[in-house]
């Protein structure tokens, strides 16, 4: 089918956070709304791991440990959302890869060629230290196409609620 | 994730009565278990010894962090014991060991755990931050040190 639509392909960034499962309902009542491809895109944090093995707080098998840890959890949340999609008859593509969130997030945005990066709320005020929450505000900075903030959860929630189960 | 948000008063020590590596871990860990985020004092003992056994958590500049995953943790459960005249942790510089960040997580949640681990070794990577908690006299004044760095 031809999409002739200001928004064709929508890629969801997931990192497991309760923010990002409120992303999802909204990208997925978006993408049947307005016919556009989907995909969801989790990336398991590998410089955050070689960062406690470098401050030495994790041995080399405690490393191997986590990133095994952090790729069924990732699994985990694609499946979940995958599911979500499944429900309301929005076909979705889904990856897990390991690297550099930030780095991964916005080589794929151009890769696939998207035109619409949806991602939960950022935290209201930034812990100074807080890595996880700093790779998210890097994606929304450094991403290349347009971005949006999924707010309003009981909101999104009724959204997606709303939209035809198949 | 901040450590301001998983500490409170209860489950700071300014001042750690023992003065050896297990007894130190238990000391934390009867600290921790008052979050009530712990069902098996027993099991958790376990898992972060386990992980002492492989590798002191002891590393530099007088930082500890003795930390594990248990199926004993329904949550992440976090305590801080600071001792000013220092431990003998068998730690990385071979100096005692001052500040003690200790944390058992539960088994399914990999990505707190390690947010939060990261967030002890970015805050204790400045050397003014952590005399200051050194200093403290208070779990009052620590909490209040770390809500500040945060």
């Amino acid at each position: 089918m031809a999409h002739d639509g200001v928004i064709k392909k929508i890629l969801l960034y997931v990192d497991g956070s309760e923010e990002c499962v409120t992303a999802a309902q909204y990208a997925i009542a978006l993408a049947k709304k307005v016919d556009a491809e989907l995909r969801a895109l989790y990336v398991v944090n590998m410089s955050l791991l070689k960062e406690l093995l470098r401050a030495r707080i994790f041995v080399k098998i405690e490393e191997m440990d986590y990133e095994q840890d952090l790729t069924q959890d990732g699994e985990r949340y694609l499946n979940y959302i995958s599911e979500l999609a499944r429900s309301k008859g929005v076909d979705i593509k889904t990856e897990l890869v390991k690297g550099v969130v930030n780095k991964e997030v916005t080589k794929k945005i151009e890769e696939w060629g998207i035109d619409l990066l949806v991602m939960g709320e950022l935290e209201p005020v930034l812990s100074r230290t807080d890595t996880f929450h700093r790779e998210a505000e890097l994606i929304f900075r450094k991403a290349k196409c347009s971005v949006l903030i999924v707010k309003d959860a009981k909101r999104v929630e009724h959204i997606y609620n709303t939209v035809e189960t198949e | 994730m901040r450590l301001s948000d998983l500490l409170t008063e209860e489950t700071i020590t300014v001042s750690l009565t023992h003065k050896d590596k297990q007894g130190i871990i238990e000391e934390l860990l009867d600290l921790a278990m008052k979050t009530g985020k712990i069902n098996d004092r027993t099991a958790a003992l376990k898992a972060v010894m386990d992980r002492e056994n492989l590798m002191s958590t002891g590393l530099e500049k007088g930082i500890a962090v003795p930390h594990a995953k248990s199926k004993a943790a329904n949550d992440l459960a976090m305590s801080l014991g600071i001792s000013a005249e220092g431990i003998d942790f068998a730690s990385a510089d071979g100096k005692p060991s001052h500040l003690f960040f200790f944390l058992l997580a539960p088994e399914t949640a990999a990505g707190p755990n390690v947010q939060v681990l990261a967030q002890i070794a970015r805050l204790t990577a400045d050397q003014g931050f952590c005399e200051a908690l050194k200093s403290a006299s208070s779990p009052g004044e620590v909490l209040k040190i770390i809500r500040d760095a945060e």
